[in-house]
């Protein structure tokens, strides 16, 4: 009975009983998604928010780093790319950092909401740019130090340089 | 049985081929290392959500639940003054830590999305509509808490019920992955070691054993960075904004202004007037000569009364240092000074009072008014604050008269009161 059953289905009965459950769950949610306004409007935001990552932001960061990584490698010199100082790791965690905290904070960043903020806490919303470009120069420019050291170390010693 | 599929057996050009994958890191160990540090943090970013709608007692624009009942079995407690400032702060920031531990999971488990067939059984098929409301609902409720905190609502529907009930479909498809995947889970860490893949650099660096059906590669690139270094840039990340998440509460005052992409990591001056405003007198229309004065304080309840601020400052005046803790999660704590709620209401002829309506001069917007418990009324710290610091509130903070409860969510501590209406049990 049960083998029938897994045969059919493809896993045992406490799956789809899992399954359901959690089904039943979310569809609570969303039961009383639509019944709040504009339901329209959170539905839209919720099929974009499936997508966003798997089918944007992933095809874009991956041909960044598609492209950074042939880059850096022709770029770099030939007897410091054989033993491995990857250049790339230089250009992508500051980029990922910087990336990162913008694509959380962009509203604050840009000022999207500059009027609701100076309303709400009568301090001035243009700050935050500043604060952004400041944390990009201080991890971009940590980041060239390093690197510069890392070859400057490599091309004195002629030896493999410290592990990453 | 099979699902009879029209797609071919062999999976076209492009990402459903296995030899697609490059990535030498993917693999089962990697998604659930970032799961298992992923996982703590939405528990706690999902309970004290909870606990904040139970903060706002009846005071929630959230609708209904459709139930019959409250899921919430007692009343927000008001004996320990920074609870709020807490879990609020909490909500914040373990939400804002995940973002980024989300952002790489998702990658990590990337290639599962092409694989092929796309469909093998019913419970794959239920399986894979569940990750949608997954990953939709993860990103959904983290996108929206991000907007909310920024002030930033470039939507229609209401972002209260929007977050809260995106949450239970998030935290249900949650909750059906983690047991689903717990066995995966259990083997790659058992093979792998919980730890172990953190102590190679790049030069160990190996991709974990080919196995089909997992995020393995098949052919995998040479790696140009070791685990560690992907996770530390990872998790440095995610710290860094943690950590000013948490300057922006009371907790972390000392480094606000450090606090740099928080909402809140700014800093008024060095006056006693100067702390975070929630909204400014100005912008919802409070005037000087709305509470110059002519202003009087109307009590209501068994009898009704009208106090000048000057007669208010005649009664007993408490001196307690309470926080302003904001659902945004940001909280800032001063030093109030004013008169009890209890005595209020005991002028009110109500002195065992049930609850208080509180209105503000405020005569347009959402929260002004607000209803507080009789345990929010009973506190000996629960004041109608008319000093800050040793000095008069300003008008941005509620000038003449404004009300401060311990752990009562900042919103509902309301500004610029004009009225209080006390009802017996």
């Amino acid at each position: 009975m049960i083998s029938l059953f897994r045969k059919a289905y493809g896993a045992s009965p406490l799956h789809l009983l899992a399954v359901f459950a959690s089904f039943a769950i979310a569809g609570y949610g969303f039961f009383m998604i639509f019944k709040s306004p504009a339901p329209e409007s959170a539905l839209l935001y919720f099929g974009f928010a499936v997508v966003a990552h798997d089918m944007i932001a992933f095809p874009l960061y991956s041909a960044l780093n598609f492209v950074a990584g042939r880059t850096t490698r022709a770029a770099e010199p030939e007897q410091v790319a054989s033993v491995g100082v990857p250049a790339i790791n230089y250009l992508r965690i500051p980029f990922l950092i910087s990336a990162i905290s913008f694509a959380m904070f962009f509203p604050l960043i840009l000022g999207l909401s500059s009027d609701i903020y100076e309303a709400g806490t009568g301090l001035d919303a243009g700050a935050f740019l500043g604060r952004w470009l400041g944390i990009c120069a201080v991890v971009f420019t940590a980041s060239a130090i390093l690197y510069a050291v890392k070859l400057r170390r490599y091309s004195r010693s002629g030896t493999e340089p410290a592990e990453s | 049985m099979k699902l009879r599929s029209p797609l071919p057996a062999e999976p076209p050009p492009g990402p459903t081929r296995p030899e697609f994958w490059k990535s030498p890191l993917r693999g089962p160990w990697l998604s659930s290392f970032l799961g298992s540090l992923l996982l703590p943090f939405i528990l706690i970013c999902a309970t004290t959500g909870f606990l904040s709608q139970l903060a706002y007692g009846d005071n929630s624009f959230l609708p209904e639940g459709g139930l019959g009942f409250s899921i919430y079995p007692f009343d927000w407690p008001a004996g320990w003054p920074l609870l709020y400032a807490l879990t609020q702060g909490l909500h914040v920031t373990s939400g804002v830590i995940a973002i980024p531990l989300l952002f790489a999971k998702l990658w990590s488990v990337m290639p599962k999305l092409f694989e092929w067939p796309p469909v093998r059984s019913l419970s794959h098929l239920l399986e894979r509509l569940s990750l949608a409301l997954l990953v939709g609902g993860a990103l959904f409720v983290f996108f929206t808490g991000l907007m909310n905190i920024q002030l930033f609502y470039p939507w229609s529907f209401s972002f209260l019920v929007a977050h809260y009930y995106a949450a239970f479909v998030f935290l249900a498809a949650l909750t059906l992955h983690v047991a689903l995947k717990y066995s995966t889970v259990r083997r790659s860490f058992r093979e792998q070691g919980v730890l172990r893949p953190l102590k190679y650099g790049l030069k160990q660096t190996v991709p974990e054993p080919y196995r089909e059906d997992s995020t393995t590669a098949l052919e995998p690139a040479m790696p140009t960075v070791s685990r560690r270094m992907m996770l530390g840039t990872i998790g440095a990340t995610s710290a860094g904004l943690g950590l000013m998440m948490f300057g922006q509460t009371t907790f972390g005052d000392t480094f606000r202004r450090f606090a740099l992409l928080a909402p809140r990591g700014r800093v008024y001056g060095d006056g006693p007037n100067d702390f975070q405003v929630n909204k400014t007198a100005e912008a919802v229309n409070v005037t000087p000569d709305m509470t110059g004065d002519s202003w009087r304080l109307q009590l209501k309840g068994e009898k009704t009364g009208s106090f000048s601020r000057e007669q208010l400052l005649a009664m007993p005046q408490y001196t307690y240092d309470l926080p302003i803790a904001c659902v945004e999660g940001w909280s800032t704590t001063q030093t109030w000074t004013g008169v009890r709620l209890r005595d209020l209401a005991a002028l009110a002829g109500v002195p065992a009072a049930s609850s208080v309506l509180v209105k503000s001069l405020q005569e347009a917007g959402s929260f002004r008014e607000a209803a507080l418990s009789d345990t929010q009324l009973d506190d000996d710290k629960s004041l109608l604050a008319l000093r800050v610091n040793g000095v008069d509130i300003s008008m941005d903070h509620g000038f003449p008269a404004r009300i401060i409860v311990p752990a009562l969510p900042g919103v509902l501590n309301t500004k610029w009161v004009s009225s209080m209406e006390f009802k017996a049990a």
